[in-house]
């Protein structure tokens, strides 16, 4: 996992709370705490950090990882404000991720293993997006997909209709936008 | 417990905190700089490895299409563009207009089919569509937002529509712009100052290979053109021909034709105004058959208005043409061809201030006869053709079976002739001028001819005057006539005595005139047959007089105070230009026959002969009317102050015994004694 990841969990975590917790957090993990932007670091440490976060804050795992994706998008924007300001809605930006936004990601950060999604379009109304990855960060997805709905001042019903933590072979999301109920 | 140590220690963790954010702000700045530079060399990177594809695939490519292929790819492979898509440039007339090269390419693209559709549709690129304002404007052309009002013609909208961007930019090849590469894509993307760089030097490696080839094909061609009219060659001619004739082997029924086109009377025309203008009159020439063709292949294909090569038409050399007719019907087709091509020459040639006529000895190949190779076509259709200028040119031949015997006989005739040299064969007939005022005969045209048996008819040199030409023959026969006609010239004269001495005319070939010792040879052959001086006259044609027109001079100067005439023979046929005359000391003028023959009935004619009439008259020549045959003919001549006259209407070219006898009979009524 790419430090910036790292470095935006810190920004997070210590604006809402402060930098003992992050201390406490690293502590906890037993971990130094170095991430600079550039580097590769091992997946557990994300793993570690997350679930000592979920202890110290009473939460789940997945919903620290959400709330981590959701506000990890202000950040995303204030560094790459042009991934933003070229998409007109959630819906686009979320598609965008695919074509733009993880292959751009790929340029700058040599070895990041970013997701491709799949989308479609659900018969039923709404955007199907299926995810595989080791990782298994759907959590995170659905955090940055609803931190993107904050900025774009939508709302997105966000529903994990298979998933990987429940033993199924691929995450597959359904997501319906404010903007599809609207019309 | 100690305060002032404890603000101590609070004051060291605000300028800890201080020193630390300060060393995030400059650890997220360094970041983000080596961020950015990796993004730029990430691009570089790419960019780089594309261009370097492309130039590799430049050099290595064997066409055009795999690099179109290649480079199409690879950009959509690296870039945001999802779709890409070559035009080439076609050019009709001044016009240039694009054409899909049928090559695209495409990444993660739902519409691919849609657009091509939309793209192929509509069979030219719209006007005024995006690749068509590329081509015209010549410059690259981004539409970073499809979906705004663009301007574009609305069939253009449309087949965008499901685009959200799109990018054209053009491929030079040499000056002009040779093709357009399009690329759409169903995202925005803005103006990227970075990849039209890129682009343009793609386009650059692009327009390379598209010189080269064309520099490659034009040396092909160059090999298999013939510079001055652009038409096939002969190696070219013989490769289409050969595969005609293969073609015909697999599929006898689908037959072909070879027509042998000579043009009559070019040399002429070449010699008197000059080879620009001959050069000239080729080109005119190649333009109305080339017309004619065409026009046949509209009428063979019912008015399709498709392009094709289902003839050719090559030029061999020098005024020989050849027509490959392929996929013909029916041999008439192959007549009907000829017949148009000797139509098309009928109207006179405007060369320079001059009206020039030629006409053209057509001979005709069939596939139907049993041919192995293709020079076995052409000899044939080159040897009606002969048959068709023997027969007095302007006329078509198809080749049959006989004339097989015809051309072994033209090498026969070479032998015999030969033979003919050395066996004293050759017999001279004399034609008779006449004064036309008195009827008076003043002199003889000496006409050879060829007995091979003693019991044989006479062969006229219509048979094998062009052999003993091409052979070189020309020059021994000639020298044989010189002597025979100079020392029987010499005897009528010591038996005819006249105040005016009897003269004779020979006439010399150009392989003759060109001989470098001419005048001496004629020298001895004067003094050693004691002919009166001042009594032979020598009768070139006009094209001899012009091949080397300052030798011609010098020569024909020489032979005048030699006291040796000189006619120009045939004067007035297939060009206009009198203008030289006056450069060479000329003796007689001898007006074609043709002019003769139709100047009681034809103005043109008749204005032509009285203009020749009053040039001599002008330049202090005289005048002879060849092919006087009627009464009528006689009068209107004298009437035009024409001197002299020969022709049927006096008497047919004689032998030496009936000129005797006709001079005997013309001596009794004279009324004045001779002076010798
Ligand atoms: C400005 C926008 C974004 C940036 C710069 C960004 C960047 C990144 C980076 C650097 C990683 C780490 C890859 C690695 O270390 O190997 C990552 C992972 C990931 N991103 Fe994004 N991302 C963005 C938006 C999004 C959005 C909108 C989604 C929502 C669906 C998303 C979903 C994910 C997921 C699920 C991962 C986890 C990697 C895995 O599953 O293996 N990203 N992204």
């Amino acid at each position: 996992m790419k430090g910036i990841i790292f470095n935006l969990l810190e920004e997070v975590i210590v604006s809402h709370y402060d930098e003992d917790t992050w201390e406490r957090l690293l502590l906890a993990t037993g971990l130094d705490g170095a991430y600079t932007s550039l580097g590769s670091y091992p997946d557990r440490d994300l793993d570690g950090l997350v679930s000592s976060a979920a202890l110290t804050l009473g939460l789940t795992p997945f919903e620290v990882l959400r709330w981590f994706g959701q506000q990890a998008i202000p950040r995303l924007y204030s560094r790459y404000p042009g991934f933003f300001a070229s998409q007109p809605s959630t819906r686009s930006f979320l598609l965008s991720v695919n074509s733009i936004i993880h292959p751009e990601v790929r340029k700058v950060y040599p070895g990041a293993q970013v997701p491709t999604f799949e989308f479609s379009d659900d018969p039923g109304g709404g955007l199907l997006m299926g995810y595989r990855s080791p990782r298994r960060l759907c959590a995170l997805a659905q955090g940055f997909t609803e931190g993107a709905a904050t900025h774009y001042g939508e709302t997105v019903q966000f529903e994990h209709r298979e998933c990987m933590h429940k033993g199924d072979e691929r995450c597959l999301c359904h997501i319906l936008f404010s903007s599809d109920r609207s019309h | 417990m100690f305060p002032p140590d404890e603000e101590k220690l609070i004051e060291e963790v605000r300028k800890l905190k201080k020193r630390l954010a300060r060393e995030r702000a400059a650890r997220l700045e360094a970041e983000s700089i080596a961020e950015h530079g990796l993004r730029q060399l990430y691009e570089k990177k790419e960019q780089l490895q594309l261009l370097g594809a492309v130039a590799v695939a430049a050099n290595e490519s064997a066409t055009v299409d795999e690099l179109l292929q290649l480079t199409l790819n690879k950009i959509c492979a690296t870039s945001r563009w999802q779709l890409g898509h070559a035009y080439l440039v076609r050019q009709k007339g001044n016009e240039f207009h694009l054409i899909s090269s049928g090559i695209w390419s495409e990444i993660n693209c739902g519409w691919m089919e849609e657009f091509q559709l939309a793209t192929r549709v509509i069979e030219k690129p719209v006007m005024g569509g995006l690749p068509d304002r590329t081509l015209t404007m010549g410059e690259p052309i981004w539409v970073a937002d499809t979906t705004e009002d663009t301007g574009y013609p609305e069939s253009e909208m449309r087949r965008l529509e499901g685009t959200k961007s799109a990018f054209a930019i053009p491929v030079r090849a040499g000056d002009q712009v040779a093709a357009v590469l399009e690329f759409v894509s169903e995202q925005f993307i803005a103006l990227d100052e970075f990849f039209l760089q890129l682009m343009a030097q793609i386009a650059t490696q692009i327009g390379r290979l598209l010189d080269r080839k064309r520099a490659e094909s034009q040396l092909i061609h160059d090999a298999s053109h013939d510079s001055l009219t652009k038409l096939p060659n002969r190696a070219l001619f013989m490769d289409r021909l050969t595969r005609a004739l293969a073609r015909n082997k697999r599929i006898p029924h689908v037959s072909f034709a070879v027509l042998f086109i000579d043009l009559d009377r070019f040399k002429m025309v070449n010699d008197t105004l000059g080879h620009n203008a001959g050069d000239e009159l080729l080109i005119q020439v190649v333009a109305r058959i080339s017309a004619a063709l065409r026009h046949e292949e509209m009428i063979a294909r019912c008015g399709a208005d498709e392009e094709g090569n289902r003839e050719t038409l090559a030029r061999l050399g020098g005024d020989e043409f050849t027509v490959l007719l392929d996929e013909i019907r029916d041999p008439s087709q192959a007549l009907r061809v000829a017949d148009r091509i000797q139509k098309t020459l009928a109207d006179s040639f405007r060369l320079g201030g001059n009206d020039v006529s030629v006409c053209a000895s057509i001979g005709i190949a069939i596939s139907g006869t049993a041919y192995d190779t293709p020079s076995e076509i052409i000899r044939d259709a080159d040897l009606a053709m002969y048959r068709a200028k023997s027969l007095g040119g302007s006329r078509y031949v198809i080749y049959d079976e006989s004339m097989q015997a015809l051309g072994a006989s033209r090498l026969q005739m070479e032998t015999d002739l030969r033979s003919a040299l050395k066996n004293d064969e050759f017999v001279l007939h004399y034609q008779p001028i006449v004064e036309l005022k008195t009827s008076e005969i003043v002199g003889f045209e000496a006409l050879v001819r060829w007995r091979s048996r003693p019991d044989s008819e006479l062969i006229y040199p219509d048979q094998f005057i062009k052999i003993a030409e091409d052979s070189g023959l020309i020059v021994p026969i000639g020298a044989w006539v010189l002597r025979q006609a100079c020392s029987v010239m010499c005897t009528l004269q010591q038996e005819f005595p006249r105040e005016r001495p009897l003269t004779i005319n020979v006439n010399l070939s150009s392989r003759q005139f060109s001989q470098l010792d001419l005048v001496h040879q004629i020298g001895r052959v004067v003094s050693e047959t004691c002919i009166l001086p001042g009594t032979l006259g020598l009768e070139i044609t006009e094209s001899v007089t012009m091949d080397d027109t300052d030798r011609t001079a010098a020569v024909v100067a020489e032979l005048a105070s030699a006291g040796v005439h000189v006619s120009i023979d045939d004067f007035g046929t297939g060009f206009s230009s009198l203008s030289y005359l006056h450069r060479f000391p000329i003796h007689v003028l001898k007006i074609d026959r043709s002019f003769t023959g139709r100047i009681d009935f034809d103005a043109e004619s008749l204005a032509i002969v009285r203009t020749i009439a009053n040039l001599a008259r002008d330049l202090g020549m005289d005048v002879v009317a060849e092919g006087v045959e009627t009464k009528a003919q006689a009068a209107r001549l004298k009437s035009l102050d024409c001197k002299f006259g020969q022709g049927y209407f006096y008497s047919p070219p004689l032998d030496e015994t009936s000129v005797r006898r006709l001079l005997h009979s013309q001596e009794m009524p004279m009324p004045h004694p001779r002076a010798r």
